[in-house]
């Protein structure tokens, strides 16, 4: 990144990390952002701090070739850019993102070579990377790029990337992109991003897992055969069993890939299957891990167990547009019956932190420490008698039993609520059958991953009108705080605004939240080049395996 | 014996057209049901109406009916919601699956529990009657589930010499069939060898055995000639009832061990909602169940000439 200007932030940046005002990773996540490289932002920490933090390389010494089998759900692959779960793990290294977000919490350039952000944060260039080619043996050009944007922005598609987008590209009401020129081909290299608003986060929104960069020829449609940048092909894909990609990709753009060829096979619901698998040998990895499992892979000698701190969650949502959950008093009350101290040692052993019922996790850089809400059966009572139902209310709670923290942690719940007068039935579903109603059900209890920045997720969920807005809740207070957030890259001032985000949420918004957890999964000590990442993601162009 | 078997096949079809009429009544009738079921139930009305009237819901219920019976004979069962594919093409891979399953389950309970039964039964009381008797109650009040984490323990975690899955993820393995057929072994063999006991004990106690062992026969004459066929009416029974249990009823096996076989279709066709891979499922469930019937019923003619159909 040599070529262009620093964006101002960056001295002041430097200087906040030198003077310990910001921690390690805050710096090297927003100087990137700013358009410094991670070689640039590694080499400079290191400097600061004594020590080298560039990752190691060792590239070359891993062994080549080999078939690397993973245990793993399959659900549809036919559109990646409306994934709502699942999906992205057998795409991903066929169609790959525009940036990459490392298990160091950083995001880089990928199909990009770089970008500059202005000033202001309303004008980002994106540099698509020169000598990439679709495996068709096409240039993969600015208009690739425009047409993968605009599908994804388009309302018509149901993309949850326009809810990360929608406060800076789109109009008002969300209904088309805000400006005909809002993204711009400069040339066949760059792309243009003109924002309504201030943004700081664009490089990490371009790896949102549904934005991958499919080939316009083929419509937004993805399945076996289909074309893409990466060093993978999918060969195989059958719904409930198995996917298999292969390094067919003779125009490949990056580094060797160590793998002939991956593949996930669908083990089912029952989460020892897949841990039966691992230990025998039948799969090199699983998808993840439940805390219940670890005592088992102890003494296991060939499993190498990870584990990750992460912002992933599992929260109570409350569609505010179904009664009772209309009156913000009854979502309150849901809160304040709570218990997040139980719940997480019920659920998942205390493996994880409290949560303050507002979805900004404390590892997210512009975390604000509240007061904690703590449970008071008594005043969600007396809060839902003023609502209206002095008698408690009757609801039924959609959920799902894999994986396993998740019903515990709803059975430890509802076993709280009753004492506040809230008596709920539990009612599990199949994970495939709840991710058909989960954004559309009145109450229910949906997981969400790890993502590095608070207003983020904020962003994806709880902004009116976007697609993955579960609870349908709509507060324009909310809206005008978040993209005032989005808009200020100093993290202090930003944080800010962040409290205001929270209290309101505690206050006001859809979601009881008892949870952070930490992530975990398992991997054959054959599996080399593996780095647990935040959302459970793998590279398939990074790992190797080495022969039996 | 013709005739007979054809009034047997006749009534069998009888009875696959009575449950047709039944499964349509209580899946198709309610069409508003079906539409939520295949396209979802936050779909809009406008939408839901708009797929009925393309999908020919909106003709009279008898020509639906007569028109589904149509597609079911010629084996389309519709597409799949949770599949997103034809029926066919998920349904008959996996009742092959589990038809290899049974086969092998079979191959191994029929002959141990007839052994063990007519061991049993020839002495009744004797210290091998009570020690087989305690060894199948025993084997069988332990249910599946129970068994199959206590062998995956023993034989995966801790002498790990069998795979721990079923997925048959590199074509057909003979040894990841071990486990499961392990589980459904232990289960069932104790119950038809306690059948087969009961019967053989019976046996004994008749007047003809008596007589030939009086008669000066050998034992063993006695026993394979003049005991063994009567014994085995009873069994012959309880083994075609085992049949249709082995390919319909073995879900928690097939699930526990990840084998893509009927019963685990089955399950997730019901947990999903998806209702042409339900009737599906039950059309060929129920015709395993009649069918086997049918066998049996002819089969006695041929071990018992005392009983006759007309």
């Amino acid at each position: 990144m040599k070529d262009q200007k620093e964006h101002p932030y960056v001295p002041k940046l430097k200087q906040n990390f030198a003077e310990r005002k910001i921690d390690r990773r805050e710096f090297l996540r927003t100087s990137t952002l700013l358009g410094v490289s991670a070689v640039a932002a590694y080499e400079f920490a290191g400097r600061i701090e004594g020590r080298s933090l560039l990752p190691k390389a060792g590239a070359a010494d891993l062994p080549k070739g080999g078939h690397l089998r993973l245990g793993w759900r399959v659900p549809e692959l036919d559109s990646p850019h409306t994934f709502a779960w699942g999906g992205s793990e057998f795409t991903r290294s066929t169609c790959e993102h525009l940036t990459r977000t490392g298990p160091d919490n950083v995001t880089r350039p990928w199909l990009l070579d770089r970008w500059e952000a202005s000033d202001d944060l309303k004008t980002w260039h994106l540099h698509l990377r020169k000598g990439v080619k679709w495996r068709s043996g096409r240039d993969f050009v600015a208009d690739d790029a425009i047409w993968n944007l605009q599908h994804v922005l388009d309302p018509d598609t149901g993309s949850s990337v326009l809810g990360l987008m929608k406060g800076y590209m789109m109009n008002e009401e969300g209904t088309a992109v805000w400006d005909a020129n809002a993204i711009e081909k400069v040339d066949d290299h760059t792309v243009r991003l003109n924002c309504r608003n201030p943004q700081l986060a664009v490089p990490e929104h371009l790896f949102h897992y549904p934005l991958h960069i499919l080939d316009p020829e083929d419509g937004g449609v993805f399945g076996v055969g289909a074309n893409g940048t990466g060093a993978f092909e999918v060969v195989e894909a059958a719904i409930g069993q198995k996917v298999v990609i292969k390094n067919t990709n003779p125009h490949y753009w990056g580094e060797p890939v160590h793998l002939d060829s991956m593949e996930f096979l669908d083990l089912g619901d029952d989460p020892n299957a897949e841990l039966n698998a691992l230990i025998s040998k039948q799969v090199h990895g699983v998808s993840e891990l439940n805390v219940e499992q670890l005592p088992l892979l102890a003494n296991i000698p060939h499993v190498q167990v990870y584990d990750v701190a992460t912002a992933r969650t599992g929260v109570v949502r409350m569609r505010v547009t179904e009664e009772p959950f209309g009156d913000p008093r009854v979502r309150k009350a849901m809160r304040l019956a709570t218990d997040c101290g139980k719940t997480l040692e019920l659920a998942i052993q205390g493996l994880g932190v409290k949560a303050e019922h507002h979805h900004v996790c404390p590892i997210h850089p512009e975390y604000a420490e509240l007061p904690e809400m703590t449970r008071d059966p008594a005043a969600a009572r007396a809060l839902l008698a003023e609502a209206g139902h002095p008698d408690g209310i009757e609801v039924t709670i959609d959920c799902k039993p894999d994986p396993t923290w998740e019903i515990a942690a709803v059975q430890a719940m509802v076993e709280q609520w009753k004492e506040a007068g809230i008596n709920a039935k539990i009612n599990s579903m199949p994970s495939a059958s709840y991710w058909d109603i989960w954004d559309k059900t009145a109450f229910g209890f949906t997981g969400w991953t790890h993502r590095p920045l608070g207003v983020m997720v904020l962003a994806l969920a709880y902004r009116s009108g976007v697609p993955w807005n579960e609870t349908a809740y709509n507060n324009p207070e909310f809206d005008a705080l978040l993209t005032k957030a989005e808009g200020i890259l100093d993290v202090d001032a930003r944080r800010e605004v962040m409290a205001e985000i929270q209290k309101l949420m505690q206050e006001d918004g859809p979601i009881a939240q008892p949870l952070w957890r930490k992530s975990f999964t398992a991997m054959d000590k054959r599996v080399k080049n593996y780095s647990p990442h935040p959302t459970l993601y793998y590279f398939a162009d990074l790992l190797a395996i080495e022969p039996a | 014996m013709l005739l007979f078997i054809l009034k047997r096949i006749g009534f069998m079809a009888l009875t696959m057209l009575a449950v047709s009429v039944v499964l349509f009544a209580l899946l198709e009738i309610d069409k508003e049901k079906v539409a939520v079921r295949v396209i979802g139930q936050y779909t809009t009305p406008e939408q839901r109406a708009s797929w009925l009237e393309r999908n020919g819901y909106n003709r009279p219920i008898v020509e639906r009916y007569v028109s589904w019976l149509g597609h079911v004979a010629i084996g389309d069962f519709g597409r799949s919601v949770r599949y997103q594919g034809p029926v066919a093409d998920v349904l008959w891979p996996r009742v092959w699956n589990t038809v290899i399953l049974a086969t092998y389950a079979l191959a191994i309970i029929v002959p141990l529990s007839l052994v063990l039964g007519i061991l049993a039964g020839m002495r009744e009381g004797s210290k091998l009657d009570r020690a087989i008797s305690v060894t199948c109650i025993g084997t069988t009040s332990v249910p599946e589930f129970a068994s199959a984490v206590f062998i995956a323990a023993l034989f995966v975690f801790v002498l790990g010499v069998l795979p721990g899955t079923s997925s048959m993820a590199d074509g057909f393995n003979v040894l990841e069939l071990v486990m499961p057929v392990m589980v459904l072994v232990l289960y069932d063999f104790g119950y038809v060898a306690r059948m087969t006991r009961a019967s053989m004990a019976e046996v004994m106690t008749t007047q003809y055995v008596r007589t030939a062992v009086l008669a000066g026969l050998p034992y063993a004459r006695v026993i394979w000639k003049y005991a063994l066929r009567n014994a085995l009416i009873a069994p012959f029974t309880v083994i075609m009832l085992q049949v249709n249990w082995l390919l319909s009823g073995v879900i928690v096996v097939e699930v526990f061990f990840s084998y893509k076989g009927f019963g685990a279709l089955l399950l997730d066709a019901s947990l999903s909602q998806d209702v042409y891979l339900i009737e599906a499922c039950t059309l060929v469930a129920v015709f395993v169940a009649v069918g086997t019937q049918t066998i049996a019923d002819i089969a006695y003619t041929y071990l018992n000439p005392r009983i006759r159909f007309t």
